[in-house]
């Protein structure tokens, strides 16, 4: 939709080696402030990502993964398998030229075939080159594989959720691979403000454990204050079409309780000493929620959400991916954009994860497997598509 | 080229911080770490949250170190302490004429500021970027809020929880009974301090290469529902609504959480592909297991998903959760014990790296502090300095930053606009 003025990282190209959710993710956020993202895949299979479900058609192909199409828009894609000698000097010339390496090999496996940091900042001085994988460059993990889970695992961020008589529970989707995508995305604007205040590049280490370490926020500092961090219920209320999160016990003003009990129709709780401060609704928070249920259970979620928010209490409600499609909020930003596509029509994405006054995120559809084949290695490079190896237009 | 800079990545930097709880104050933490100046803005009546009370209850007393909070409770705090490391505290009134008059002229000679605070609370204050932007033009006014700096919810108040709530991500975070859960660690507070580090590196960079500043919108919202965009993906194409699904995965099976010996102890395993399934059936002590007609190959394994669990649990139930990791993962197999907050501040793979600081804090006492989510090989991070007592550096600021001299912070201090004791 909105594509103007957007050319904060137009000067840059990335090359990208990188594979699944969490390089991926940082370089598409890299492609939407407008920098030139490659990606380059093995040909024929392409990243992994490509055959991960969920499909968005009754047969799974290489172009209909959710989960690839989101992490991959405004990208270039090229079909080069680095273990093969011919295809590793293509990428050593397209690395000459770029800006931004990023790759998500096991730590050594690009230097074996001549393309880790040491080689390739040779002939490219100021290169940032990112790793990104589940345990860093070093350390006695650091060829142990990983998933979100794993990282969600190890980096002490699970532990907590869940309910006490169950077992501990991750953060649902890739969230925890996610979110290391966003720190190597940071890193590498951190590493580029460095590129040009001090004119040097380097190489950048991103552990997707110590991302989940950085973000447990807690529960490392109360262990060593004398405190465990416990799995612990849910203060969730029902209502009519899902859940919400009254929040009267938070952050609501002791003046307005009264007009909540207006509201629930129950006039005599306004004296009710069980209710009349904050900190007596928090020592008797399960009284109050039941109260609250009545209440709640006839109500629409989000109908209660803006009536309890427009007493400024903190409230919430649990929205639904068809929820968030409809909030006036949303809307209001056009947060979300559609994006056409040759095959599926159109598709619904995140936009701008942040904004700055004349920038708008720039989304186009995930590449198809090779589509810049021809431009990148033939035009570009000058090879043919013969001499690599790559037969047709998927590199197979 | 390649040698280590000694010039810390933001060394000369200056960032204004009125940023409270735990987004705002993650970032200006990162910008601490990578050499910036952090001068930490509170009010002696409004102190960062994360401070506690002036004078805590009994009730509260778990947050402090050993439940003991010391003379000056609002220093000790856990939450203060682990977040606010790396920043100078500055006290002053916003409400008043003269703590508004010093905020400006800081703001002359700061690169960056950060708030976020409710919808339009700076504005009111006559603080808002359309003001501080007149004085100085190349600023970077990182405004962080719940729901962004417009639209109809613009001034609506969220908790890391309630966020984790409207924007979807409890909906797909949860047992196979489809009741959504939060996290009960404000997830989207570290992500969103994360992105807003990020962000303010983008307008850095512009401001370096254009010299000019400009406001960042920031919506916690948004960025926390960037976290489930394949299902958004998914939903505007199938129409089909993603739910939870426990910690099982799309496509890797097995995938779960699994009993250890010991109190409350688990190991998550991760099979990824069919090489890594029979891997696991031998290490098991169990080959034959991988010719089972329920577990031949991937989606078999999802449909009798219930009954491998099973399997799997009888073997890491008299097992340590390490043992189950490195047992697992020399065979190839994506494996790692589900650490607790007192086990990951001991494992040896983060001590080895670094990961750590050892922070000795003069009135909270000695501990192992959270350092930054990413590795420069130029450009190191700084050494933590300890979170400053309130008040710690009124001083060092206004005299020595701004210039005022002692006769003048001394009536500031009589009036009540600057001091360290809270009046709460």
């Amino acid at each position: 939709m909105t594509t103007n003025g957007n050319n904060l990282l137009s000067d840059i190209s990335v090359l990208d080696l990188s594979q699944g959710v969490a390089g991926p993710f940082s370089t598409k956020l890299l492609a939407g402030l407008g920098a030139e993202v490659i990606k380059l895949e093995p040909p024929s299979t392409g990243d992994s990502s490509r055959s991960s479900e969920p499909f968005l058609g009754d047969e799974a192909t290489l172009e209909n993964s959710a989960l690839f199409s989101y992490i991959n828009t405004s990208k270039k894609s090229v079909t080069l398998d680095p273990s093969i000698r011919q295809h590793a000097l293509a990428i050593e010339k397209l690395a000459q030229e770029c800006d931004v390496l990023v790759e998500s090999f096991a730590p050594g496996h690009l230097d074996s075939l001549g393309l880790g940091y040491g080689n390739l900042s040779k002939s490219n001085l100021d290169l940032i080159y990112v790793s990104v994988t589940p345990f860093g460059q070093t350390g006695p993990y650091s060829q142990y594989k990983g998933s979100d889970i794993i990282a969600q695992a190890a980096g002490a961020l699970m532990y907590t959720i869940g309910l006490p008589d169950k077992e501990p529970l991750k953060v649902g989707g890739e969230s925890g691979l996610y979110t290391t995508g966003v720190s190597a995305f940071a890193a590498i604007m951190l590493a580029l403000y460095v590129r040009d205040t001090q004119g040097l590049g380097q190489h950048v280490d991103i552990s997707a454990m110590e991302v989940m370490t950085v973000s447990q926020i807690h529960s490392s500092i109360y262990a060593q204050f004398g405190r465990q961090n416990e799995r612990r219920g849910t203060n969730l209320v029902r209502a009519k079409d899902g859940w919400v999160s009254p929040g009267l016990e938070t952050g609501v003003q002791e003046s307005t309780w009264f007009k909540v009990c207006e509201l629930i129709e129950k006039p005599e709780l306004v004296d009710d000493p069980r209710f009349t401060t904050m900190e007596s609704r928090r020592a008797n928070q399960q009284d109050l929620l039941d109260v609250i249920s009545d209440w709640a259970s006839t109500k629409p979620k989000e109908g209660i959400y803006h009536t309890l928010q427009s007493l400024r209490t903190i409230t919430g409600y649990v929205a639904t991916v068809e929820d968030l499609l409809v909030s006036q909020q949303f809307i209001y930003r056009q947060f979300f954009q559609s994006v056409s596509t040759p095959d599926l029509g159109e598709v619904t994405h995140t936009g701008a994860p942040f904004r700055m006054d004349d920038s708008a995120l720039e989304l186009s559809p995930a590449p198809h497997l090779g589509d810049d084949n021809e431009e990148i290695l033939c035009q570009r490079l000058g090879y043919s598509l013969k001499e690599l190896g790559l037969t047709c237009k998927r590199g197979d | 080229m390649n040698a280590a800079s000694n010039r810390p990545a933001l060394d000369g930097l200056r960032i204004l911080d009125l940023s409270q709880v735990a987004a705002g104050p993650y970032s200006t933490m990162f910008l601490g770490f990578m050499g910036a100046q952090v001068i930490k803005i509170e009010s002696l009546s409004r102190m960062d949250i994360n401070r506690g009370k002036a004078r805590p209850s009994q009730d509260d007393l778990r947050v402090y170190p050993n439940g003991d909070p010391g003379k000056h409770p609002w220093n000790t705090t856990a939450h203060h302490v682990h977040r606010n490391i790396n920043k100078q505290s500055l006290t002053l009134d916003l409400s008043a004429d003269q703590g508004k008059e010093l905020f400006l002229d800081l703001a002359k000679v700061c690169d960056v500021l950060v708030e976020n605070y409710r919808g339009s609370v700076m504005d009111r204050l006559g603080l808002g970027y359309n003001s501080v932007s007149q004085i100085n033009p190349g600023l970077i006014y990182m405004k962080i809020s719940s729901q962004g700096a417009t639209g109809p919810e613009a001034n609506y108040g969220s908790l890391g929880s309630t966020l984790e709530q409207t924007a979807g991500l409890a909906s797909i975070t949860g047992y196979d009974d489809g009741l959504p859960l939060m996290t009960n660690l404000v997830y989207p507070d570290p992500v969103v301090g994360i992105l807003s580090f990020g962000a303010l590196m983008t307008a850095l960079r512009r401001r370096f290469r254009t010299g000019s500043g400009c406001l960042v919108d920031l919506s916690q919202r948004e960025a926390t529902t960037m976290l489930l965009g394949e299902s958004i993906v998914e939903f505007s194409v199938t129409g089909r609504i993603a739910s939870t699904m426990s910690n099982r995965h799309r496509d890797y099976a097995p995938q779960g959480v699994y009993r250890c010996s010991g109190e409350d102890m688990w190991a998550a395993i991760s099979v990824t592909s069919e090489e890594e399934w029979q891997q696991l059936c031998k290490a098991m002590g169990e080959p034959d297991l991988a010719d089972d007609a329920r577990f031949v190959d991937a989606q078999s394994r999802r449909k009798n998903h219930d009954d491998l669990d099973s399997i799997i649990s009888n073997w890491t139930e008299t097992q340590d959760h390490y043992q189950v990791m490195h047992v697992l993962q020399k065979q190839g197999i994506a494996a790692a014990p589900v650490l607790k907050g007192g086990e990951v501040i001991n494992d040896p793979h983060l001590e080895s790296r670094g990961f750590w600081d050892v922070v000795n804090h003069p009135e909270a006492g000695t501990y192992k502090q959270i350092t930054t989510p990413w590795t420069l090989s130029a450009s190191p991070r700084s050494t933590s300095t300890p979170a400053p007592g309130l008040g710690e550096h009124n001083l060092q600021i206004l005299n020595g930053l701004l210039g005022l001299p002692q006769s003048k912070i001394d009536i500031l201090v009589k009036k009540g606009v600057i001091g360290d004791t809270p009046t709460d």
